[in-house]
């Protein structure tokens, strides 16, 4: 038999779906057939290729998840900051939970179980529902974060930060959250990691701002000098009056100083 | 899985307990990344819990995970296109006690394995790796199973094709790879 006969045969005996005469049929070609005989070779040393675990990390972060997603749920957490007028996204959340709200869920609902129906059925994806589903799912991940962010565990709050980290428009109140966090948290991880986040939306309102009114707030040089590094990276030209008092303040670590007059050459 | 849908968060306990490390696998062998592959595990866990009113009862749930795992890679992908040709940074993993010609023989099908197209190695990943039948597969990629096997046979024939310039030539680069692999398409 020629190996294109075979070829039809060939991808079930390897998963060994094949009984009685056929599987003959395979086995007496591959005692004659290199080529063949060696495709049925790598397949079982594929299976040689061990798995790889995940780091305990991994269960860590899904832990974490859950219980910011309850928190999330069970309003408790969030609703702290409302203060943002217009459309955040805890509104929306308290508005599919009213009762015309609900209606409009399982709307959404049922065009989310099509679009997967559609999905499963190998028929061609709209692009409205993929585009719905992405939304919600933004949404989704900056509630998380958002609710991450006011955890008592500092590697909780971090992996807040880390969340916000995959998107690219930060709705207000997770921008806000993250800005809270540069100045006030108590784990100096926690805010040189807002501090690296808020770095990529330096355009938005306040960011700037914000991590001016840091530099003169934050008591840490590795700190102090995060926040040098990111003005001068920025090349905020407004930050020189703020640089010239920091580095005027008498108990500044020097490095910090050298840092600060290193930085205002820069800038002028 | 009902549950899961009726609201359980101690369901999705179970679920992770049961695929996180599957899952993982998925993602590690696909993309050689290890980093990357946690992340993408979390994002499925994440689409599951949100997305679990999705689940209809009679679809093999199965099907349904990795549906939302190849759809959270390929979302991931679109976003943050790679700037530096592909590596792959894991050392393929190689059990204890093997003989050192075995280890050799794996490492060497493990970057084979890389360098192959990312359709075809992902077809491999699941089939072998995942161990998922053939019906399951066509359901997930969207073809007939006549088609997947077809496809195996095809991705198995390159395989042996590169394991055997590979073996010519142990030194050369995995970077050939990139260009062929990225970005993943959607297949629907
Ligand atoms: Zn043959």
């Amino acid at each position: 038999m020629k190996c294109e006969e075979i070829a039809e045969l060939l991808p079930d005996y390897l998963q060994q779906g094949l009984q009685g005469e056929r599987k003959n049929i395979v086995e007496r070609h591959l005692e004659s057939c290199v080529e063949c005989r060696e495709v049925a070779g790598l397949w079982k040393q594929l299976a040689l290729i061990p798995d790889e675990q995940p780091s305990p990390a991994g269960r860590a972060r899904f832990d974490a998840m859950l219980q910011a997603y309850q928190a999330g749920q069970g309003s408790g957490v969030v609703t702290r900051r409302t203060t943002d007028k217009g459309t955040s996204i805890w509104s929306v959340f308290q508005w599919l939970r009213s009762p015309v709200g609900a209606v409009a869920w399982s709307i959404a609902l049922v065009a989310l179980g099509t679009y997967l129906g559609l999905q499963l059925g190998g028929a061609k994806s709209n692009s409205q529902d993929l585009a719905a589903m992405h939304t919600e799912l933004t949404s989704m991940r900056q509630m998380v974060a958002l609710s991450m962010l006011q955890q008592q565990s500092a590697s909780q709050r971090l992996e807040g930060v880390t969340w916000t980290r995959r998107e690219e428009h930060l709705d207000p109140q997770v921008l806000s959250a993250l800005m809270h966090t540069l100045r006030y948290d108590q784990s100096v991880d926690v805010r040189l990691a807002a501090l690296d986040a808020l770095s990529r939306h330096a355009g938005q309102p306040q960011v700037k701002k914000t991590v001016l009114d840091a530099l003169q707030e934050q008591q840490s040089p590795l700190m102090q000098v995060a926040l040098i590094d990111q003005l001068v990276e920025w090349r905020d030209a407004e930050a020189a009056p703020g640089l010239e008092k920091l580095r005027k303040l008498p108990n500044l670590n020097p490095t910090v100083r050298q840092r600060a007059d290193w930085a205002i050459s820069k800038l002028n | 899985m009902l549950q899961v849908r009726d609201g359980a968060g101690e369901m999705l306990g179970v679920l992770f307990e049961r695929y996180h490390a599957p899952l993982y696998n998925f993602y590690a062998k696909l993309t050689g990344d290890r980093a990357l592959s946690e992340d993408l595990v979390q994002e499925v866990f994440l689409r599951i819990l949100r997305h679990r009113q999705t689940f209809r009862d009679g679809t093999p749930f199965r099907a349904w995970i990795y549906q939302i795992a190849r759809n959270a890679r390929i979302d991931h992908f679109r976003k943050s296109r790679p700037q530096v040709p592909f590596e792959p940074e894991m050392a393929p993993a190689v059990a204890p006690g093997d003989p050192a010609q075995q280890q050799q023989e794996s490492e060497l099908l493990h970057r084979a394995m890389m360098e192959l197209p990312e359709e075809k190695r992902e077809l491999l990943v699941l089939c072998r790796f995942q161990e998922l039948p053939y019906e399951d597969v066509a359901r997930l990629v969207g073809c007939g199973v006549a088609t997947v096997k077809v496809r195996i046979h095809r991705a198995m024939q390159e395989l042996r094709q590169i394991f055997h310039q590979l073996q010519a030539a142990p030194a050369s680069s995995a970077q050939r790879a990139a260009a062929q692999n990225f970005p993943p398409r959607r297949m629907t």
